[in-house]
């Protein structure tokens, strides 16, 4: 069997070595961290649900099933630990989910100056700002949109990911986009 | 033709139209003003998600999961190498306190191995050969240094030395099966 380089990874941390593992997290750590950040709104519990994640991984590695590709299976892992969560917490991480996403909860939180107004805005602002826009929006499509925006999952992956159909998949994340374009739209930030 | 949907849009952007529906799009785009401006933005919006913010994560994850994971607790290789220093140190111990010198130890054992049976006879035995061996070794060190710093060496030191040796030469392989066990 051809192995990729996770695959080779997991092997070797199956052998017994310690800094295959390592390896692995220093791989997978921005992007796992990334996506909960961004799911969970709180620094510190990003922090604590990542540990969480790379431990639960290693205790359950000998599980892991080779035929599969490691990253889905790992991102399936770290999706449900977040949305369980998520779902205890839902009122903290809900908190900013109106359906209105004023420039003002967007401002207030990134590093943004400007003096003329928005019209001004340089391609960098304007990157963060929609980012800040993803952060915003309801978990149910901010989720997918993570998934596929961060992770880089294509949708037959996010599917397995999330156990949502593949169409379901393709509709949320279109109207999560449809979301996004509207709210920067009205925030005149498209000009 | 009617204003195109956000998911025709979206469609047309990821190019999973077929030829006719694509070219239908493309047309319509054309003399749309409001659906190619909403082309363009999504057009935009899709640039940018490509490119996510990336958000550093702190280096303390990785040092909290490797300390959980691997708790920095003795490892099988480092007790080892305990158990053999100690070791080291019993035996010359035992050789400077019984005068090893003199081989009287080593009569000891052999005189034991005699006035006993079965398996015990056996095990004294081959500890009686190993300490001979030793004791061979160490009186060929020392001749030689001797020899070579026209000085008498202190049988413990030799005896030491020897034992470090023997201790150095097989950490490697004690570490090697200790590893296997571990995986």
């Amino acid at each position: 069997m051809i192995m990729d380089e996770d695959q080779v990874l997991i092997k070797k941390i199956l052998e017994g070595k310690k800094s295959s593992f390592e390896e692995l997290m220093k791989k997978y750590n921005r992007k796992i961290f990334g996506f909960i950040f961004r799911m969970v709104r709180d620094e510190e519990v990003a922090i604590e649900l990542t540990q969480d994640f790379f431990i639960k991984i290693y205790g359950v590695l000998s599980r892991y099933n080779f035929e599969y590709k490691f990253s889905t299976w790992a991102y399936r892992i770290c999706y449900n630990l977040v949305i369980d969560y998520v779902r205890k917490n839902q009122a903290q991480v809900d908190s900013l989910d109106d359906d209105t996403v004023t420039q003002k909860q967007l401002m207030d939180s990134a590093n943004y100056v400007s003096e003329d107004g928005f019209e001004n805005l340089a391609r960098e602002e304007l990157h963060n700002y929609i980012w800040k826009v993803v952060d915003c929006i309801p978990v149910k499509y901010r989720e997918l949109i993570l998934l596929r925006y961060i992770q880089g999952l294509k949708y037959d992956e996010i599917a397995l990911v999330t156990d949502l159909p593949v169409g379901t998949v393709k509709n949320r994340i279109f109207k999560a986009k449809e979301i996004l374009r509207t709210e920067i739209d009205k925030d005149g930030m498209f000009n | 033709m009617e204003c195109l949907t956000s998911t025709k849009i979206q469609d047309y952007i990821e190019g999973t139209l077929n030829s006719v529906e694509s070219a239908m799009v493309r047309d319509h785009l054309i003399v749309c003003a409001a659906c190619k401006r909403k082309y363009n933005e999504y057009e935009i919006l899709e640039k940018h998600l490509l490119q996510p913010v990336e958000i550093i994560p702190p280096a303390i994850i990785e040092r909290r999961v490797l300390r959980e994971l691997f708790p920095l607790l003795p490892s099988y290789t480092s007790i080892f190498a305990l158990v053999a220093a100690s070791f080291v140190l019993l035996v010359t111990g035992i050789y400077i306190y019984f005068d090893f010198a003199n081989n009287s130890i080593i009569q000891a054992l052999q005189l034991t191995s005699n006035t006993t049976s079965n398996w015990l006879a056996s095990v004294i035995k081959v500890i009686s050969t190993v300490f001979s061996a030793v004791y061979t070794v160490f009186e060929a060190v020392n001749r030689v240094l001797t020899l070579l710093l026209k000085v008498n060496l202190g049988a413990e030191v030799i005896g030491l030395m020897v034992f470090v040796l023997f201790t150095l030469l097989f950490y490697p392989l004690l570490k090697l099966a200790f590893r296997k066990l571990k995986g």
